[in-house]
């Protein structure tokens, strides 16, 4: 054998042995995947994400500072480990009133940041109100905007005032100009006497105010815009709207009353969110922006900030003046923040890390096995997968075209094609919100596709659907970037060929660039590949999503009669009945088909065996409070934990 | 003459920067979205206040002149997505990790590639030559994002030697990956240059001289060949220095590393206006600077070059 002739040979050898090692598959040889050693005492090794944005709860949107704003932050209530549903906080316990437009809480009197100072309602006034302010220009301020005169706050607007006698205008003389004062005012039902009446609750119980914005470019345009409205405000004064006028008011140190606009039997599980969790004001007040940094920042979580070496490690150690500090366990948790998902799992797998966040494990390894391991946490998410259809323009101004489109796709086949979620043919997810019944939603059915296709005019002679007559060409289906999304839009564009013979062109867009046709009804046809997450646990978290025209409506069907069945469902009180109103709903909007349901996401995350009282819940969201280490091999998790009890794993006494 | 040299090609570099950093500049404001957008539309009145904060509804010549302003003061301002972070604390943390592992690989790849080169230009033709630029060739066709998780298949997955990811200090274990993945492609370039670069060098009069005068090889070799044959690597090094220690965006992505790499291809995403015109406005500098250096090295290093 010559040297070339060995050399040849060797990098052959070489480089098909390599090729061997890289495309093989993740073997699953034992229960769990990968290595299974817990870390010493009780710290938690976390991937959660992207890099937080900030650390400053009524600043950031997203899930990653979601689960660290958790850990650093109390709000009045907590996510309950399984269902999600509110659990005592800072508040002890609250008190709705009849018609759910005011919420009275009782906090609890030991509560502390993690300087020692106490928390008092004051500190949950001034945490709502900064949020709001314009200065600070939060992206998730609409969040509290239901709250009484919060959004005029929030946009810099003003009230109008009669010079002369000192009354302001209000918001019903300027009814018809659209908006939220379109609805009537709701009467009164009582249950107001949960905390004792003060001359600021007898002003938020006054019928709404006007408000115009206080910008004079802006408020010209307003008012070109409507000339009822020019005409209320035609020789009036402007009065801008303050802090003070929001309607959060504390009671006294631990009673806090918030008194909504209208009426939002939600707003429990908006109260959930980050953004209100409390903040310390002579901390924020004193290094502004910068207040966040370690160091400087006072928390009122379960745990306190350490380290925090962007795009590398966040480290939080127990808060020893949390009022509930006995039962949290984990002594620390390290938040690693991570986008790429082979990483994430090869951390995981060589025992670096404990849990991961959801939509972590790449779909071809699930296939590959390890689907079936038993720290696979895998259950129906608070999302939804859809596709949004431009109405405005034909042949999709047409809703039996719609409907056709929709029912002419099989949902279980894409389910299994896509391995990390399950199929889904109504708008709210079914089977997550305890006690709503979902409509019954769109059937697989060709032939009834077919018929509604020829109805709309697209047939032949003797009547049948007629797929050369349909303008695809027209149309075009867009979706963002990215390898998911490519499969399902080829996958559904296949199905439609295959059921309808109509061929409808794929064309993918930039993230960003994407948002901005999608907003502006820039696109003809569909546009794919965005989902939404629910903002809380109720389905009105997915129907309000078309109670406004523009918003991420992005559809252009916008029907009063579907918003009145939301105001409706909203004023009453009983909650089944709600729920059953909101499903009525649900049904019309799906009959009017603006949207196309494909798939609800699955949770899709890593565990290992030996971290406790964390569980696959509808939002991964953990209230840290609950996990722990466990170091006897006994006790550790086989499988995903029962989620069908509201039971937690072992507290400790 | 030299120092005229060196202050001629300085000063070139301040106009070239500021057009790179226009053109940058200018092709954010071309790409559609914001800093601020997400999957969520806002509310108008929201985007207003985070416009008016950010001094987004200023006229465009009002914002360019305020980046010129801040790039010629060195101070890039505040990240827009990270809010508390400025531009020069990204820089001054995420440099020192882009740096070791550059570095770091740099020098492996040169160790490795140098004497590879030269033994097998020494024997060439020799099974050592045909197995060395074997494998130099499988190093230059194999592209890092294949060979990274290749070795972490083998050493963290599998015998559990390594970490998979993330990064641990320096010096650290977690290093070694990176740096072994980073450098493959460069000791394989080194590798080929130092050979071609000897084996033209060793043919050349001054050597057969250098022979003749009854120098030992080992005297031939490291005096006098060298010196000729490492000239290739000398103004590869340049360039391939300043990439390296900017940042690799694919290794760094693979082992999570936190350094410029991962910032940079973050702030694009993100629109960071301020952070992507921070970076760039560096690079260009480094890799300027570099150049210059190169071109400096080329005058010690080879007798033949006069400025």
């Amino acid at each position: 054998m010559t040297a070339g002739k060995t050399a040849r040979l060797l990098t052959f050898v070489l480089s098909f042995a390599l090729l061997l090692v890289a495309c093989g598959p993740p073997v699953q040889k034992s229960e769990f995947f990968g290595k299974l050693e817990p870390p010493p005492g009780q710290t938690l090794r976390y991937i959660t994400g992207s890099e937080p944005e900030s650390l400053d709860p009524q600043m950031s949107s997203g899930q990653p500072e979601a689960r660290l704003d958790i850990a650093l932050y109390e709000g009045l209530v907590e996510y309950h480990p399984k269902t999600m549903e509110p659990i005592p906080g800072v508040a002890e316990s609250w008190k709705v009133n009849g018609d759910a437009t005011e919420f009275v809480f009782f906090l609890r009197k030991n509560a502390r940041f993690s300087n020692g100072e106490p928390i008092t309602a004051r500190d949950f006034a001034y945490t709502i109100r900064r949020g709001l302010k314009p200065e600070l220009a939060s992206r998730v301020a609409f969040l509290a905007w239901e709250i009484k005169n919060a959004e005029a706050y929030s946009n810099g607007g003003s009230f109008v005032r009669d010079p002369k006698t000192g009354r302001f205008v209000l918001a019903s003389e300027a009814a018809g100009s659209g908006g939220a004062a379109d609805a009537e005012a709701p009467a009164p039902v009582g249950g107001e006497d949960a905390a004792p009446d003060t001359e600021f609750h007898r002003r938020m119980h006054e019928p709404d105010r006007l408000f115009v914005p206080s910008d004079e470019k802006d408020r010209e345009k307003a008012l070109k815009a409507n000339p009822k409205l020019a005409a209320l405000v035609e020789g009036k004064e402007l009065v801008p709207v303050t802090a003070d006028d929001v309607g959060v008011e504390a009671v006294d140190d631990y009673t806090l009353r918030i008194t909504l606009r209208q009426p939002a039997p939600y707003f429990m599980g908006l109260v959930q969110h980050q953004f209100f969790r409390v903040v310390h004001e002579p901390t924020v007040e004193k290094y502004g922006v910068n207040w966040t940094k370690p160091g400087n920042i006072v928390t009122s979580g379960t745990h306190m900030l350490a380290e925090h070496k962007p795009y590398n490690q966040l480290v939080v150690v127990k808060n020893p003046h949390y009022w509930d500090a006995d039962k949290v366990r984990l002594e620390k948790i390290i938040f690693i923040p991570l986008d790429d998902q082979t990483t994430m799992m090869n951390l995981y797998k060589s025992g670096e890390v404990d849990a991961t966040y959801n939509h972590t494990v790449p779909a071809s390894w699930l296939k590959a096995g390890l689907r079936h391991a038993a720290d696979y946490m895998d259950m129906p998410e608070n999302g939804s997968q859809y596709w949004q259809i431009n109405t405005t323009q034909p042949p999709m101004d047409d809703k039996r075209v719609r409907k056709a489109f929709a029912m002419a796709l099989d949902r279980d086949a894409l389910e299994k094609f896509r391995a990390v979620s399950k199929a889904n043919n109504t708008f709210v997810p079914k089977g997550i919100l305890y006690g709503y019944q979902s409509p019954k939603g769109y059937d697989f059915d060709i032939e009834g596709a077919k018929k509604l296709l020829a109805e709309a005019g697209y047939k032949d002679g003797s009547g049948q659907f007629d797929p050369k007559k349909f303008p695809a060409n027209t149309i075009e289906v867009i979706y963002n970037t990215s390898e998911s999304n490519r499969q399902v839009a080829e996958f559904v564009q296949a199905q439609w060929k295959q059921n309808l013979g109509v061929t409808i062109p794929l064309r993918a867009i930039e993230w960003k660039t994407f948002v901005n046709v999608r907003v502006k009804l820039e696109y003809k046809g569909f546009a794919g590949g965005a989902g939404w997450s629910g903002d809380y646990m109720d389905p009105y978290t997915y129907l309000g999503l078309f109670a406004t025209e523009g918003g991420d409506n992005g559809t252009g069907w916008f029907d009063q009669k579907f918003v009145r069945m939301l105001v409706a469902a909203n004023r009453e009180p009983d909650q089944a009945k709600r729920y059953a109103l909101l499903s009525k709903a649900e049904e019309y909007l799906l009959e009017e088909a603006p949207i196309i349901p494909l798939l609800k996401p699955a949770t899709s995350w890593m565990k290992k065996p030996y971290v406790k009282g964390m569980y696959p819940n509808a939002g991964t969201l953990h209230a840290w409070k609950y996990v722990y280490i466990e170091h006897d091999r006994a006790k550790w998790d086989r499988g995903m934990p029962d989620m069908t009890t509201q039971e937690l794993a072992e507290v400790k006494e | 003459m030299k120092f005229r040299f060196v202050l001629r090609r300085l000063l070139v570099t301040v106009p070239m920067v500021l057009v790179v950093i226009t053109l940058t500049w200018a092709l954010i404001r071309l790409a559609p979205g914001n800093f601020y957008d997400s999957e969520r539309k806002l509310p108008p009145a929201v985007e207003k206040n985070i416009r008016a904060k950010y001094g987004l509804d200023e006229p465009w010549y009002v914002q360019y002149a305020r980046v010129m302003r801040n790039i010629m003061s060195l101070d890039f301002g505040n990240s827009l997505r990270y809010e508390t972070e400025t531009v020069n604390d990204v820089l001054r943390r995420t440099l020192p990790v882009s740096f070791a592992v550059g570095t770091c690989a740099y020098l492996l790849a040169l160790l490795v590639g140098t004497t590879l080169g030269t033994v097998a230009a020494l024997k060439q033709n020799s099974k050592f030559d045909y197995a060395a630029m074997g494998f130099s060739m499988l190093g230059i066709s194999m592209p890092n994002f294949v060979l990274g998780p290749i070795l972490v298949l083998i050493f963290s997955l599998t015998l559990y030697w390594l970490p998979p990811a993330r990064w641990g200090g320096f010096p650290s274990k977690s290093l070694v990956l990176p740096v072994v993945t980073l450098s493959a492609i460069y000791m394989a370039y080194i590798a080929r240059l130092t050979r071609a670069g000897m084996l033209e060098v060793l043919r050349s009069d001054y050597i057969r001289t250098a022979r003749a005068k009854g120098l030992t090889e080992r005297q031939v070799v490291l005096r006098h060949a060298l010196r000729g044959g490492l000239l290739p690597v000398v103004s590869f090094t340049g360039p391939a220095l300043a990439i390296l220690i900017t940042g690799t965006v694919v290794v760094e992505r693979i082992y999570a590393l936190p350094g410029l790499g991962t910032y940079f291809i973050n702030a694009n995403l993100n629109r960071d206006e301020p952070l992507i015109l921070g970076i760039v406005a560096f690079t260009s500098i480094l890799v300027l600077v570099f150049n210059l250096l190169v071109d400096v090295a080329y005058g010690f290093i080879d007798p033949r070059i006069r400025y």
